[in-house]
């Protein structure tokens, strides 16, 4: 296990480094000129230009700017934005915000999909299970914005119970509605995996044993045909953290939450390259990370898997 | 000009259906006792992350602009009704012959850190910004003083560094002694102390000099706020400077800009209370009168400084091009698309200029305004037999980030209807607002494009000087007549101001003839405030008014 982890540590850097290239390549070799709207309906003076491009190597080639950022970067210095703020404090900002709302989400969507999805695998064609199909065809048919706009208007304009934006602190408790939001279509979609897969564990020749052996029902479901029914949900848990984090701009928007999404978003459309580049490498450390824990936690899940 | 995100990158509707005797400014404390404001307290405004350091002669936005405002005096202010300027720090600014200006500064004025202001601060920050190798934003508007061409690179394109330019400091600024100094332009220009308001014009303290980068994060101003924090994306604090001697003083005692990116987000939190003033409402809450039945008396209609109007690319200039914007410009039913499209809240525009400011006049633009769908016909007849070829399909340009593709969509089918049989204009978009501006600077564009002006300081001089003048920053159609470029020189030459409005005036009607571009209307502001306050007045730039608001 510990060998494979480091293995799998080591394979991240040529990752890093491809995707990191890649991004700035994308992100800094757009056509469009980054000067071209900032100063309004004039043309931005020439002297400004002059500074900007100086001040971050605009006018060098390109691999040379990829390998200074580089540099920088392995050094822990991400650089300063269009607006001189330091890359790192807009990290610091906005990086635990997203965070906190991608796991309120994750717990929201595993705890609620996995549960619906066990209920009804378990009693096909009941009334639950109609209910569950219905509801989540309906969920995943909803663009988020409009789950987001009707939460917000039953929960604060109509109950009161949540204040309609989350407040400059971000507690825990704020994140609840902005989470189920988030959490919705992905809520769903665990559903039906669940269900899929514990309709057809059922039948497994495992499970007859199981019960065959005259273990009680309770433990049957619960260590045999949950344990292996998990895996394909897991795996999509965790490749959700990537999504739920970069994904959340609509529910960071709605909720005025300042995340990573949102950062991100706002950066594209100024064409301010120098915030782009370093969040998306974070992004994509998430989903690197995430993955490896999915990977290493199917060996828990399932004994036949061993990391050698 | 100071661009906002409602001219340019995200455009939002605002506006104000008032005609212009009503446009007297907030209407939701008119019957507010003033004298009677409580002081002390705390508000939130609505902002949004600067994209700029806070340095006055490197804020171009709105977003760092409203808080740089509050930071800062300068020699005028702007009365938040009226917009005539009128001394604050100055003491006097006096000319004999509209090319040199003596300043006097007051005494006893205090920057945030302890220090005075002096004349000195004002020379030196004027200095900073103009000089070209420091290449802060709003180096330009230093231009007309005597001198900038030499502190400017002569070839910035190669890099522009230290010591690569004639002078380091303009020749036309010169201290006479602590509290005096003296501004020499290279040409006469009477309005100078009328554009002396805009922040670029601010003084900077000693400290600004030691660590300008620091500075941008941290100011120090001379205003009647002073910096408190910045979490960026999330909310700028200021509060009362306790020192602060100019005579408008703040009733309350904090402002908070807290950062929103969706309007409709911050709309709700007005609702809710937990944001005090919001200026630009969205466009849900416009539809239908829903923001009059959610705000009641609290609702803020204000027109302010902004105008809309369209270009057409100037590589279709030649004979009839006039004519050919005359035709297209009486084809447009301006009332019709303010009406159904902004919900009112905007006026047909029948000049270039904006009725909020010093030198507006009525009907400057005449009958080519008007809709009036035969003379459009008879004026493209005009203009095909003057030898312009009218294309087949004309295309009108937006950029798709701002709220524009519902109107210039109408403004599209409305004059295709209009044309039917000789030409379609179709609306097509830009993806962003800064590739539409990479087209038109580059003047590859080929077609209609809008185009849109937010005054800087409220004169009629800066909505043609800029804008018409042959040659200008922002003459985006690269208009050129020499008898308007004569009128608004003799104008910048004037005695006294009332002539040079006279003459600004003339030139103005001149337009009229040649149709450098289509007016199409003046924006408004629809604002609103929370019940936690009262005296809630909005400036004619569109900002609120820190000044008058109080907490109840």
């Amino acid at each position: 296990m510990g060998r494979y982890t480091l293995r799998r540590l080591l394979q991240l850097m040529p990752v890093l480094i491809g995707t990191t290239f890649l991004i700035h390549f994308m992100v800094w070799q757009l056509p469009a000129d980054p000067f071209a709207g900032r100063c309004g309906e004039r043309p931005c003076s020439e002297a400004f230009i002059a500074r900007m491009t100086e001040q971050f190597g605009l006018d060098q080639p390109f691999y040379i700017q990829y390998l200074t950022w580089l540099k920088n970067a392995v050094q822990g210095d991400f650089g300063v934005t269009f607006n001189q703020v330091p890359v790192i404090t807009l990290i610091e900002n906005s990086y635990p915000n997203t965070l906190k709302l991608a796991l309120v989400a994750l717990a929201i969507e595993g705890v609620i999909g996995i549960t619906a999805g066990v209920l009804t695998g378990l009693k096909r064609g009941g009334f639950i299970d109609n209910l569950v199909l219905v509801s989540t065809l309906f969920l995943m048919g909803l663009p988020i914005v409009v789950v987001g706009f009707a939460m917000k208007w039953i929960f604060w304009s109509e109950l009161g119970w949540i204040s309609p934006t989350v407040s400059t602190e971000v507690r825990w408790s704020e994140l609840i509605v902005p989470g189920f939001v988030l959490a919705t279509t992905s809520m769903a979609y665990i559903a039906r995996l669940m269900r899929a897969n514990i309709a057809e564990n059922s039948r497994a020749d495992y499970v007859r044993t199981a019960v065959a052996k005259g273990l009680e029902n309770k433990r049957v479901v619960g260590v045999h045909l949950l344990r292996n029914s998990m895996i394909p949900v897991v795996t999509f848990l965790g490749l959700d953290l990537g999504n739920l984090m970069a994904g959340a701009i609509v529910t960071e928007g709605i909720f005025n939450i300042n995340g990573i999404g949102l950062t991100i978003f706002r950066a594209i459309g100024r064409h301010d390259a120098t915030i782009v580049v370093p969040l998306a490498t974070l992004l994509v450390v998430i989903y690197i990370f995430s993955n490896l824990i999915v990977d290493l936690f199917y060996a828990v899940l399932d004994p036949r898997i061993r990391y050698e | 000009m100071r661009r906002s995100r409602t001219v340019s990158a995200a455009a939002l509707l605002a506006g104000s259906a008032l005609l212009l005797s009503a446009c007297s400014g907030g209407d939701g404390g008119d019957d507010a006792d003033e004298a009677g404001a409580k002081s002390g307290g705390e508000i939130v405004n609505r902002g949004c992350q600067p994209e700029n350091p806070l340095v006055p002669g490197d804020t171009n936005e709105t977003c760092g602009g409203d808080v740089v405002d509050a930071l800062f005096t300068g020699l005028v202010e702007y009365d938040a009704e009226t917009a005539e300027a009128r001394n604050a720090m100055a003491e006097s600014i006096e000319t004999e012959d509209n090319k040199t200006f003596t300043v006097k500064v007051k005494e006893g004025w205090k920057f945030h850190d302890g220090t005075d202001v002096k004349a000195k601060n004002f020379v030196d920050a004027w200095n900073y910004t103009a000089y070209g190798p420091n290449g802060l934003q709003n180096g330009w508007w230093f231009e007309q003083v005597k001198g900038f061409a030499d502190t400017q690179c002569e070839d910035p394109e190669a890099g522009c560094k230290d010591g690569e330019t004639k002078a380091k400091e303009l020749a036309g600024l010169k201290v006479v002694d602590d509290y005096t100094f003296t501004i020499e332009t290279e040409a006469p220009f009477s309005v100078l102390p009328a554009k002396l308001g805009y922040t670029v014009f601010s003084p900077l303290p000693d400290s600004f000099f030691d660590d300008p980068d620091a500075f941008g994060r941290k100011p120090v101003g001379n205003g009647a706020f002073k910096f408190d924090s910045w979490a960026d994306n999330q909310e700028i604090v200021t509060s009362k400077f306790a020192d602060y001697v100019g005579e408008q003083k703040p009733n309350v005692d904090k402002v908070t800009f807290k950062h929103y990116q969706d309007m409709d987000a911050a709309y709700d939190d007005l609702l809710a209370g937990n944001l005090d003033f919001h200026d630009q409402i969205p466009t849900a809450a416009l539809a239908g009168e829903k923001w009059k039945d959610d705000l009641a008396d609290r609702a803020i209609e204000r027109e302010v400084g902004i105008i809309q109007t369209v270009t057409l690319a100037p590589k279709f200039k030649g004979p009839g091009y006039s004519e050919f914007n005359k035709a297209v410009s009486l084809a447009v039913n301006r009332e019709q698309i303010t009406d159904k499209i902004f919900h009112g809240t905007y006026t047909p525009a029948t000049g270039w200029v904006s009725p909020v400011v010093d030198g507006y006049q009525e009907d400057a633009c005449g009958e080519w305004c008007t809709y009036d769908p035969d003379k459009a016909k008879d004026m493209l007849e005009e203009a095909k037999s003057k030898g312009f070829k009218v294309p087949k399909e004309l295309a009108t340009y937006y950029n798709a980030d701002g709220d524009h593709k519902p109107w210039s969509e109408a403004f599209a089918n409305q004059v295709s209807q209009v044309f039917e049989g000789e030409f379609k204009l179709v609306a097509k978009p830009y993806p962003t607002f800064a590739e539409l501006r990479a087209d038109v600077n580059d003047r590859k564009i080929d077609g209609f494009f809008r185009t849109g002006w937010q005054m800087d300081f409220p004169h009629i001089e800066n909505f043609l000087n800029p804008l018409v003048k042959t040659g200008a920053a922002s003459n985006d159609g690269l208009y050129s007549n020499k008898a308007v470029d004569d009128k608004l020189n003799e104008a910048d030459a004037a005695d006294s101001t009332e002539e040079a409005t006279k003459l600004y005036q003339d030139a103005e009607k001149l337009l009229a003839d040649d149709m450098p571009n289509i007016p199409m209307w003046y924006y408004g502001l629809a604002a609103g405030h929370s019940e936690k306050v009262e005296n809630v007045k909005v400036t004619p730039f569109g900002t609120l008014d820190l000044y008058s608001i109080s907490v109840k």
